[in-house]
């Protein structure tokens, strides 16, 4: 169990052993967010470590966690993908979504073009679409948010509605965040697109998704920026 | 209301209209016949052939046998489910769905009064009342042989909402089904009382079922809420101890069910921020 007295102060080591032993899944839970809290790099082999315990409750702390360390955690995330297991894999996508490290970019591209879990899909969209580029040089920025959009643009078909919702959000973020690196070509797309959803010619475009498109386009057209 | 299942078998067998027709058509192959009519229902088909193939199945009974993989009646509880999505073109369904309400086999009834609630067949409000009012004593008490209730409740206390008409004696047997020993049957009650009231107390009463020590009752909480589109339960959604999945479906619920001339910013942050 962990003890009741487990504060801010308690160091790395020690959270990750009071996972180690932890002999429940309650347990597990409360020593993982523990250690979550702690944002230290040096717990993130931990945290991989169980993304593939099978243990929803404590991989979303874990992703939680991974998400607060940050760069730090990116190239471990990136070298675990190859050895994990599905469901590791899945929850690792999450974890690179929320980092929005650029390194993450083909690992999320794939995962929403190819995933099976509409979980992990609809958090590849969300993700593709909040990269921090802002420590790339111009050219090479510009060159990851056309990426980014074309794996958003493939996806506006996928069949599960939380996935177009989120690819919806994603193409927000980019016209919003992006919209000195995006060209007006692709711009244009873009905006055909958010029209295509918010029109829901598709029976499979619900009507939160016709809406949340509308809001998108929206939110561009009264944006300051340079196409707006 | 219970929580949805994966959908993801879709991706494994992708099909198309006429195919699913084929398939419904084939009396010697119910598997096939299963998912053909779950395809029909979730792509809201609107072939001519689809309602007359789905009427038809819907009177096929056939008990569970070995190595079928699906359940007793599965075809026939399949193709009532799936009727209820078609929306106005299967208002023809009506009477038939009338007459499963009464079936010996539970799972149609459930899946009959579901159906009667999404295609608002508000002439089925007196047959739904009927099953429930004896009361959570009798229509709530435990099936001898299974673990179900005598009656579907929560899918008939959940169409009864849907439809949307309401006197005392209907608030009446709802409300007597507050009492029900099991705190999802509440939810579908609160559900229903809220949509035919609008009265803040009872989404008050979802909310703090929302805060239910067990999972499964969490889960009830988040999708009734979603179905009234009670917009205040907003951020007791999102702080709820469930999937994001759920949470999702439930916010998007808040969105569709009840139509507003606002842009529903805070509804929409909240969805981005589960992604």
């Amino acid at each position: 169990m962990v003890p009741d007295d487990m504060n801010s102060q308690t160091s790395v080591e020690q959270r990750i052993a009071n996972v180690q032993s932890a002999d429940s899944a309650e347990a597990l839970l409360s020593a993982v967010e523990h250690l979550a809290a702690a944002k230290h790099p040096s717990a993130t082999a931990c945290l991989l470590e169980i993304l593939g315990f099978n243990n929803p409750g404590a991989a979303v702390a874990a992703v939680d966690g991974l998400i607060a360390i940050g760069e730090p955690a990116v190239e471990p995330i990136l070298a675990s993908l190859g050895t994990n297991n599905y469901g590791a894999r899945a929850w690792s996508v999450r974890a690179l979504a929320g980092i929005a490290d650029p390194r993450g970019l083909e690992v999320l591209e794939r995962a929403l073009a190819t995933d099976i879990g509409p979980s992990v899909r609809r958090a590849a969209a969300s993700g593709l679409g909040r990269l921090d580029l802002r420590s790339l040089p111009d050219e090479q920025a510009s060159g990851l948010v056309e990426r980014c959009l074309q794996a958003l643009l493939l996806a506006c078909g996928d069949g599960e509605w939380i996935v177009r919702y989120a690819v919806v959000v994603g193409l927000e973020g980019l016209a919003l965040q992006q919209a000195e690196r995006i060209s007006d070509l692709s711009v244009e797309a873009l905006r055909h697109a958010l029209a295509g959803l918010a029109a829901g010619s598709d029976p499979l475009t619900p009507v939160v998704v016709q809406r949340r498109s509308a809001l998108a386009l929206h939110r561009i057209d009264h944006s300051a920026g340079p196409h707006g | 209301m219970s929580a949805p299942s994966s959908t993801t078998i879709e991706m494994a067998d992708p099909i198309d209209e006429a195919e699913a027709l084929r398939r419904l058509r084939a009396t010697d192959d119910p598997s096939a016949q299963y998912y053909a009519a779950w395809w029909l229902g979730r792509h809201r088909s609107q072939h001519p052939d689809t309602l007359p193939l789905l009427l038809a199945a819907m009177r096929q009974r056939r008990a569970r046998q070995l190595g079928d993989g699906v359940e007793e009646n599965a075809v026939a509880r399949n193709a009532t489910r799936a009727v209820g999505k078609l929306g106005p073109s299967a208002s023809e369904a009506i009477p038939v769905l009338l007459e499963l309400l009464d079936d010996p086999d539970y799972g149609l009834r459930e899946a009959a009064a579901r159906s009667l609630g999404e295609l608002k067949a508000t002439v089925a409000l007196p047959a739904l009342v009927a099953r429930l009012r004896s009361g959570p004593n009798v229509a709530g008490a435990r099936a001898s042989d299974s673990a179900n209730l005598v009656e579907p409740c929560e899918a008939l206390l959940e169409a009864i909402g849907d439809l949307g008409s309401s006197d005392e004696e209907v608030i009446g047997v709802l409300e007597s089904f507050l009492a029900h020993e099991r705190p999802v049957v509440q939810c579908s009650a609160c559900r229903s009382l809220l949509q035919l009231t609008q009265e803040p107390r009872w989404g008050e009463r979802l909310k703090t079922l929302l805060l239910h020590p067990q999972l499964q009752v969490r889960r009830a909480a988040l999708m009734d809420l979603g179905a009234t589109g009670w917009r205040p339960a907003t951020q007791a959604i999102a702080a709820t101890l469930a999937e994001n999945s759920l949470k999702l479906i439930a916010l998007r619920g808040l969105v569709e069910s009840a139509p507003s001339d606002g842009l529903d910013e805070e509804i929409f942050d909240v969805m981005d921020g589960l992604l």
